[in-house]
């Protein structure tokens, strides 16, 4: 695989950015509001120019690792800091750099103890962006929990409907996995006998039996399939995205069950070809029953968050489907998904954010015409709603082709089954649209105000950015293409 | 002629006793007086251990080793003593008049510690380790509050003395079947021996006085009433310091046996998986923080363990590093604890409600210390578990990973109920902000740092580390 190192720690920049971003905020006083939130826009923002930066300045030509930085860490444990960028890990960053520069603005109405809550948002971030720019194990584990544990503290403190509850059940459940993961990380690293936690030289054919590599992939494949939101371990999700305040909503299903999928394809897939392969009909068969029953139950609930938390769970089997078909297309499919449905969601939680900010409600019943109150803020939901069902030229509709189309190849039931699930669900998001924003309109919202321009910039970037990837989506397979097919043409 | 400079931290805390007998036999006690004395004598006497971190030598025929390993054991148990010192400013939980007994006591302990983790002879390591009890037993009951503080000690003492009646029955069996009380010798005569049920008995039993220091099952009981009941200080001596030795002599001891035996290692895996179990369970239900620490205390003793039935380099190293983390972890947890408890007893984990107001920076440094002690990166408790796991994984222990991986799971529970009570609880009435001074406020962004950046760079204490642990395979 071709490296080339960085001329400049860009991807050590990002990851800096938001550490130095943390420390700033702790070091403001807590009654400073305005500068605690116009310092963590700016660096978020920082984040958000850098990936934008990578994702544009890679080499499409050469393809395999770029930008890469290398610096031995634990010598006597082989533990090295190895970061690098690649045309799995790119869309992801730059999704994660977006969504976070957009939450960031969406939370700036927040009033109640705003220091601590940007504090623990970088340091959910900087996990986030770490995890998807490390090649090296151990300081995958780490990052993976980093952005792990700052999640209890945010929904607990800052969120709604039975928060501690939800921060709870969500806390243990991913803790949980990642009690999955460490053994099968040390299991992997000690039985290579290489003494490494190096991915780069652990993903060399040959060093795992296929035993081996069937126990690890079959731990890595729950342990992060819970993150990801695999049924039946997605319980707490629809729970902890209710229970969350906007923007962690938003980073959540955004990118932290990016996190999950991006983990199984990262290390299990990387790391045990042949066990992928060989439990490719088990996450087949769990992503089509996640792709029906999240469409299905999401029928019936009548909160917007639940609706849009089951949509997820929805959302996420399809990406698992993708990546079981062991393709090209598949692969591709399920990256460009990861990426569009991390923007579709986070536009989807920002617009209810606002619209239950304004009318403290999200039931269905309760609300009703707000598309002549609020025109705008309703029309971010409804694109991003469209998005969701995969409508043409927005982001999400080329991921979920490209899905099917290739599971239609290799598993013909569980593809049927999932396009027609997803019909269904299409048919239900019109309903919630119509009766949310359309109908008899309810006189209790007549004066509230819709969105304002600064509080719209967030929503209109995200909205850009479905808009752009889903008129031009070559700029994002022409991408992923590079990681893709050498991957998967080397595959044993 | 023998080499007393060897002997130079031993014999600086023997100086320092001296000291605070002298003290302790003023007419008229002071205790700022007292306090600014030991705080001082162990600060010198931290750095006198770190200057004999690179001497050896071999003591009182061949008794007692000076060597790496017994040296980084001395660095951390000064460092524990000092950090104890610290959190002593205000030391209500202790009548003003002992307050030069108590130093007194602590010293001795931390001397015998110290002694013990150089002992390679079977009647060192029991003189050395009664003598660390015994100054234990007396600390323990010098609460005010005497009810429970004479329980506390009643029920140390009973278990204390059973587990040393068991190691001594123990030691007089290995004597009896090897015929030799040097460690060197036994090392050199216990392979072939190994198999035999009476070694394998004697070693068992002569482990007990070890496991009750550490607070493995069976010899666990002790545990939740003596941090309860004993001066806050002392419970946080007993969860930190009393832990790094006992895994000092457990390593040596076990170094000693070659690691030949199965049942031996059998024996200890169960052992391990139960205090893990049990430790982890009890805590889930506990309202008071100190028996919260308690039990979490059995639980990572259980973890521990794992470490040292690997009986290769790669865990000792673990379970040396596992107790400095330990230490580090348990005594931040304490000095939040002791600040917040406002009569110097035990604190419900109520009372911690709406500590991020009072104080946001112990807030911050409570959190770290129980995450670190659930294991979560990216603090010296993870990094410590992590190397645990790796020599259990070389050795084969993959299903005891999974089962310790679980209880992490269990505990976190529990821990994050503390972090809750930290963070979300509101008082019941309205809490003035704690009056933390500006030296504990360094001393706690001290140990979140430390906590972080070993965890996260651990590369060169961990060579030192390997290396002591190298002499004794």
């Amino acid at each position: 695989m071709p490296t080339s190192h960085a001329d400049f720690p860009y991807l050590s920049a990002i990851l800096l950015s938001c550490i130095i971003g943390l420390f700033v905020i702790l070091f403001i006083p807590a009654e400073r509001r305005k500068a605690i939130k116009w310092v963590s826009a700016v660096f978020s923002g920082i984040t958000l120019v850098l990936s934008t930066y990578l994702f544009f300045a890679y080499d499409k030509n050469i393809g395999g690792l770029q930008f890469v930085e290398v610096l031995s860490w634990v010598p006597s444990l082989g533990i090295t800091y190895f970061n690098a960028a690649d045309g799995f890990n790119l869309p992801m960053l730059l999704l994660t750099g977006v969504v976070f520069f957009t939450a960031v603005l969406t939370m700036w109405e927040l009033e109640n103890r705003v220091k601590e809550f940007f504090a623990l948002i970088f340091l959910l971030v900087a996990g986030v962006f770490g995890l998807f720019m490390s090649f090296d194990l151990f300081f995958i584990f780490i990052w993976y929990d980093v952005s792990l544990f700052p999640m209890y503290l945010l929904i607990a403190v800052w969120g709604s409907t039975r928060k501690e509850y939800g921060a709870m059940k969500l806390t243990l459940y991913l803790l949980a996995g990642s009690a999955l993961i460490l053994p099968a990380i040390v299991y992997l690293s000690v039985s290579s006998g290489l003494n490494t936690f190096n991915l780069i030289t652990l993903m060399q054919p040959g060093t795992f039996t296929p035993y081996q590599q069937k126990v690890a992939f079959l731990l890595f494949y729950i342990g992060f399939g819970i993150l990801a939101g695999v049924w039946p371990f997605h319980t707490w999700s629809p729970v902890g995205h209710v229970a969350a305040p906007t923007a962690v909503s938003m980073i959540h299903a955004g990118v932290l069950m990016k996190i999950g999928a991006f983990g199984v394809l990262r290390i299990g897939m990387f790391l045990c070809p042949e066990g992928w392969q060989y439990w490719a009909q088990l996450m087949a068969f769990l992503a089509a029953v996640g792709i029906v029953y999240g469409a299905l139950v999401g029928l019936k609930q009548t909160d917007l968050k639940y609706v849009i938390g089951y949509s997820s769970v929805s959302h996420m089997g399809i990406v698992g489907l993708g990546l079981a078909t062991v393709t090209v297309d598949g692969l591709n499919g399920a990256v460009f998904q990861m990426f569009a449905h991390g923007v579709m969601t986070a536009l989807l939680f920002s617009s209810v954010g606002y619209i239950y900010d304004r009318t403290h409600t999200r039931m269905l019943g309760e609300l009703g015409g707000l598309s002549r109150i609020m025109p705008v803020a309703s029309g971010f939901f409804i694109l991003a709603a469209l998005a969701g069902i995969g409508v043409p030229f927005l982001a999400s509709f080329w991921g979920e082709l490209l899905v099917f189309i290739s599971s239609f190849r290799v598993y013909p039931f569980f593809g049927t089954m999932a396009v027609v699930a997803l019909v269904i669900s299409a048919l239900f998001m019109l309903r919630v649209i119509q009766k949310a924003f359309y109908g008899p309109r309810n006189d209790k919202f007549e004066n509230l105000s819709d969105v304002t321009l600064g509080l719209g910039i967030p929503r209109i970037i995200l909205a850009a950015v479905i808009v752009i990837f889903g008129i031009f989506p070559s700029i994002m397979f022409d991408m992923i293409d590079t990681a893709s097919i050498p991957f998967v043409g080397g595959l044993p | 002629m023998m080499n007393w400079l060897a002997f130079g931290s031993e014999l600086y805390y023997f100086l320092a006793l001296i000291v605070f007998t002298v003290m302790a036999m003023l007419p008229h006690p002071n205790p700022r007086r007292e306090f600014t004395a030991a705080l001082f004598l162990s600060a010198v006497g931290m750095a006198v251990c770190i200057a004999g971190v690179r001497s050896e030598g071999l003591l009182f025929a061949g008794t007692y080793s000076v060597d790496l390993y017994s040296q980084i054991f001395k660095v951390m148990l000064s460092m524990g003593v000092f950090l104890i010192i610290c959190i002593c400013a205000n030391l209500d939980g202790v009548a003003k008049k002992h307050h030069a007994e108590f130093y007194l006591c602590l010293f001795t302990s931390a001397m015998a510690m110290m002694m013990l983790a150089s002992a390679v002879h079977l009647l060192t390591i029991y003189v050395a380790l009664e003598l660390s009890s015994y100054s234990l037993y007396i600390l323990v009951v010098m609460n005010r509050r005497q009810e429970s503080g004479l329980e506390a000690g009643l029920k140390y003492f009973l278990v204390g003395v059973v587990a040393s009646a068991v190691m001594l029955f123990g030691l007089a069996i290995l004597y009896g079947s090897i015929r030799a009380t040097y460690l060197s010798e036994i090392v050199q005569v216990i392979p072939a021996v190994i198999d035999q049920p009476l070694v394998i008995i004697g070693l068992l039993l002569s482990l007990g006085g070890f496991l009750f220091k550490l607070a493995v099952f069976p010899f666990h009981f002790w545990a939740p009433d003596v941090y309860q009941g004993a001066p806050n200080q002392v419970a946080a001596f007993i969860a930190s310091a009393s832990k790094v030795a006992a895994i000092a002599i457990l390593v040596r001891f076990m170094a000693m046996s070659g690691g030949g035996s199965v049942y031996l290692a059998h024996a200890l895996v169960a052992l391990a998986i139960v205090s893990m179990t049990v430790g982890n369970l009890a805590a889930i239900v506990q309202k008071d923080f100190n028996r919260l620490m308690a039990y979490s205390s059995i639980a990572h003793a259980g973890y521990v363990l794992i470490g040292i039935l690997c009986m290769d380099t790669a865990g000792y190293t673990s379970a040396i590093f596992y107790g400095l983390s330990l230490m580090l972890m348990k005594f931040t947890c304490f000095l939040v604890l002791v600040k917040v408890s406002t009569d110097g007893g035990s604190l419900q984990i109520d009372q911690l409600a709406g500590l991020h107001r009072r104080s946001p920076l112990l807030a911050m440094a409570l959190m770290l210390a129980l995450f670190g002690l659930a294991g979560i990166p990216p603090t010296i408790g993870f990094t410590g578990k992590l190397l645990v796991f790796i020599a259990a994984m070389q050795n084969g222990y993959g299903i005891l990973v999974l089962i310790a991986m679980i209880n992490v799971v269990i505990s976190l529970y529990y821990y994050l109920l503390v972090v809750k009570a930290a963070y979300l609880l509101e008082p019941t009435q309205e809490q003035p902000p704690l009056a933390v001074s500006p030296a504990v406020k360094v001393l706690a962004a001290a140990l979140v740092t430390a906590m972080i950046v070993i965890g996260i760079y651990p590369t060169h204490f961990l060579a030192l580390v390997h290396e002591a642990a190298r002499l004794l395979v």
